[in-house]
């Protein structure tokens, strides 16, 4: 039972993921792509890791070659991958120049992340419905990203909206 | 008339396509220098678009709007739910494309919202 969620910021994706993986079996793996560039984002990382203490979490990193997080994995288990976001901006913009070809792969390895691992969560973004006009760089980027989501609201069972803490489920259901 | 809307690439134009049997050559598809819509066409893409050339002109696309099909399929991309941009024409920009898409969403027969390449029916 694989789940996609995406919204806005701080509108509870991260909780509603982790609620669902823990209903979703054992182990329970929480797959952290966000590779730290500052201070601030190991604050970040610092405030989700108290987030999620006392769920029984086992943290995978890994901001690139997703696959390689189930490596040494238990793939019965129940995992969450936070955030698709931050895996395409990793594997996009890897400091030797833009990968444009980052997206297909993104999609085409989460697509199979999903079928070794069919009880996983993927929590993405919702960064579309806003009146700036981007350069190309950051419009591909987002193109991106909504070809991975519609690839991956394709090939999984749930497909849910955060809003203000609230879920609109798109597709199948809630499975809590 | 059907309206669908949604975010940037979020499938609406192949939802339109696949649901409502419309070809590519039925669909005008606005861009930055579309000043007039083609109104003879059913489809009509990106209405987004054809506002921002509007305000970039100094005129209220509201206002410039022109009578569509009774039988349209019109896709509105979702541009409100970002910052005030410090722009003001593209303050005037996303204030007009809500007027609008609430317009032509009272006169549509179907509203439909796009999400990761879902269709949602809210009218």
């Amino acid at each position: 039972m694989s789940t996609y969620i995406s919204g806005g910021c701080k509108n509870g994706k991260s909780l509603w993921a982790q609620r669902i993986a823990k209903a979703c079996g054992q182990p329970l793996y929480y797959v952290a792509t966000m590779l730290p560039h500052d201070g601030e984002d190991e604050a970040r990382i610092r405030r989700h890791r108290a987030e999620r203490a006392g769920w029984g979490f086992i943290t995978i990193e890994r901001g690139r070659d997703i696959l390689g997080a189930l490596e040494g994995a238990d793939p019965s288990g129940a995992f969450l991958l936070d955030s698709v976001t931050a895996l395409l901006a990793n594997e996009m913009f890897d400091g030797n120049g833009v990968r444009l070809d980052a997206p297909a792969k993104v999609a085409d390895e989460l697509t199979e992340f999903i079928r070794r691992a069919p009880s996983a969560v993927l929590v993405s973004d919702y960064i579309f419905s806003d009146a700036a006009l981007y350069d190309a760089l950051t419009e591909a980027y987002r193109r991106g990203l909504a070809r991975i989501d519609r690839h991956l609201a394709a090939a999984c069972d749930n497909v849910l909206e955060a809003s203000a803490g609230l879920l609109t489920v798109h597709k199948g259901a809630l499975p809590l | 008339m059907i309206l669908i809307i949604g975010g940037s690439f979020q499938g609406k134009l192949d939802f339109a396509k696949a649901r409502f049997g419309l070809t590519e050559g039925d669909v005008f598809i606005c861009d930055e220098g579309t000043s007039a819509l083609d109104t003879s066409r059913k489809g009509v893409a990106y209405i987004e678009k054809w506002a921002l050339n509007r305000v970039q002109a100094g005129a209220d696309p509201m206002e410039a709007l022109p009578a569509l099909r009774e039988d349209a399929v019109v896709i509105a991309t979702d541009i409100s739910s970002g910052v005030v941009p410090i722009d003001p024409v593209l303050r005037l920009w996303r204030e007009a494309c809500g007027r609008i898409n609430a317009h032509l969403a009272a006169r549509s027969d179907e509203v439909w919202r796009l999400f990761c390449g879902l269709p949602q029916r809210l009218k």
